[in-house]
């Protein structure tokens, strides 16, 4: 119980801090806005043959998602190194709280970004989804997968320099499986009505999910500590 | 008196080649204060580190005995203060945000009134209490940096350079603080200041 608390503590830090600087929200947002346009500008919803759409939107969605979440979710610890609070966050706070209260934020970040981006892409792009609710599905699946994925590449890479390059190289490994099936999963809502025919694909997310955040669980406190 | 005693013995520390630290050994009782000098680059600052447990040492040990049994290392952030100039505060949160924050991570809920009079004592104005700490001088931080150390009254204090960027009466104040400290918990200052090493019942000199 104690340490839920202490989790969205962090979380509540983490929103504070983000509310008034707002440095993930713009710099994910815009990565996201740009590249959306560039590439409706270029491709937009009538350039691609009728029965190619649904595998190259749900492509083109996640690789954007990818790139405008590693233009953000980051910043979870590498600020903290940059302030000089990581040490003073290492001695208040346990472990297993500071991964979940980063963990819980990029979540909210990843969240909202897809609540930002998606309609914007289903209008720019002409994306059109067969099961909604489905999508949703996979887009929370997703969202948790990257989320949790990339809290933990970003503690890795805090310390060391040139950061930004780093995460990106430590987590294709980790995320291309989860988007191969986000991919699969997207495509799946976008053409087949039944709930039922998304299930093997969400079931991958949802385990390669499991298994990121149980090894972390494990991993997490050597990382910070040393 | 109860509280905690940081034993410490064989330490060295090594960044690759270069020896920071070679055999230093000690005790940091409760009641008193263990003041550690020494030139630059002696390595007071990583032998504080090390009795933080932010850093690993490579040789020797560290124990935080309380009441003749050790405390585990996972427990030690609940006994302990730190003020280092290498550890910083929320330069976006306000001076009492940051202590509520510091606080309930430990698990423990005070009220603002409390978070406050920490403040206070540390000659902050209530004006300021609320204002980002991004907007302070940087005597004002390190008022707010020296407040996260204590207002959790930790067993075991750790300060590191304590009056960097402190004026005149900043630096009495911090005197009268660490004496006042020194009743209730263990404190360990690293500092060059004499005016510092005099707060010391004992004194650690390191060499390079």
């Amino acid at each position: 119980m104690n340490l839920l608390i202490e989790s969205f503590t962090i979380l509540r830090k983490e929103l504070t801090s983000e509310l008034r600087s707002r440095v993930a929200v713009s710099s994910v947002g815009l990565f996201a806005l740009t590249t959306l346009v560039a590439v409706a500008y270029q491709i937009g919803p009538y350039r691609i043959h009728e029965q190619d759409r649904p595998h190259l939107h749900a492509a083109l969605l996640w690789i954007i998602v990818f790139f405008a979440a590693s233009s953000g979710l980051p910043r979870v610890f590498v600020k903290e190194e940059d302030a000089h609070t990581a040490k003073s966050l290492r001695l208040a706070a346990r472990p297993g709280a500071v991964f979940a209260g980063k963990f819980l934020f990029n979540l909210v970040l990843l969240l909202g970004l897809e609540a930002f981006l998606v309609p914007l892409f289903a209008v720019f792009m002409g994306f059109s989804v067969a099961n909604l609710p489905a999508l949703v599905l996979v887009l929370v699946a997703g969202a948790l997968g990257l989320a949790s994925s990339a809290t933990m590449v970003a503690a890795i890479i805090s310390r060391a320099t040139g950061s930004a390059t780093l995460f990106v190289v430590l987590s294709v490994p980790l995320v291309l499986p989860m988007l191969v099936f986000l991919i699969q999963g997207t495509r799946t809502a976008a053409t087949v009505p039944e709930l039922s025919a998304l299930l093997p694909s969400l079931r991958a997310v949802v385990s390669l999910t499991g298994v990121t955040l149980v090894s972390s669980a494990f991993l997490f406190p050597v990382v910070w500590h040393d | 008196m109860a509280g905690v005693e940081v034993r410490f013995s064989g330490l060295s520390k090594r960044f690759g080649r270069r020896a920071v630290l070679r055999n230093v050994s000690g005790t940091a009782r409760p009641g008193e204060v263990l003041v550690v000098t020494g030139p630059n680059g002696s390595g007071k600052s990583t032998l504080l580190n090390i009795l933080g447990g932010l850093l690993r040492p490579s040789q020797g040990e560290v124990a935080y005995l309380a009441d003749g049994r050790t405390v585990p290392k996972e427990e030690w952030h609940r006994h302990l203060g730190v003020c280092a100039p290498d550890l910083s505060v929320y330069e976006e949160l306000s001076a009492v945000e940051n202590l509520r924050f510091f606080t309930q991570v430990r698990g423990l809920r005070l009220h603002d009134r409390e978070l406050a009079a920490v403040l206070e004592q540390l000659g902050l104005k209530g004006s300021d209490f609320f204002r980002p700490v991004k907007q302070f001088s940087s005597g004002m931080l390190q008022r707010v940096k020296l407040a996260q150390a204590l207002v959790h009254r930790p067993e075991v204090l750790l300060l590191d350079e304590p009056s960097s960027n402190l004026d005149e009466a900043g630096h009495n104040l911090l005197k009268e603080l660490v004496m006042a400290w020194r009743a209730q918990a263990t404190v360990v200052v690293a500092t060059n200041d004499p005016r510092e090493v005099a707060w010391g019942d004992q004194v650690l000199e390191l060499a390079h």
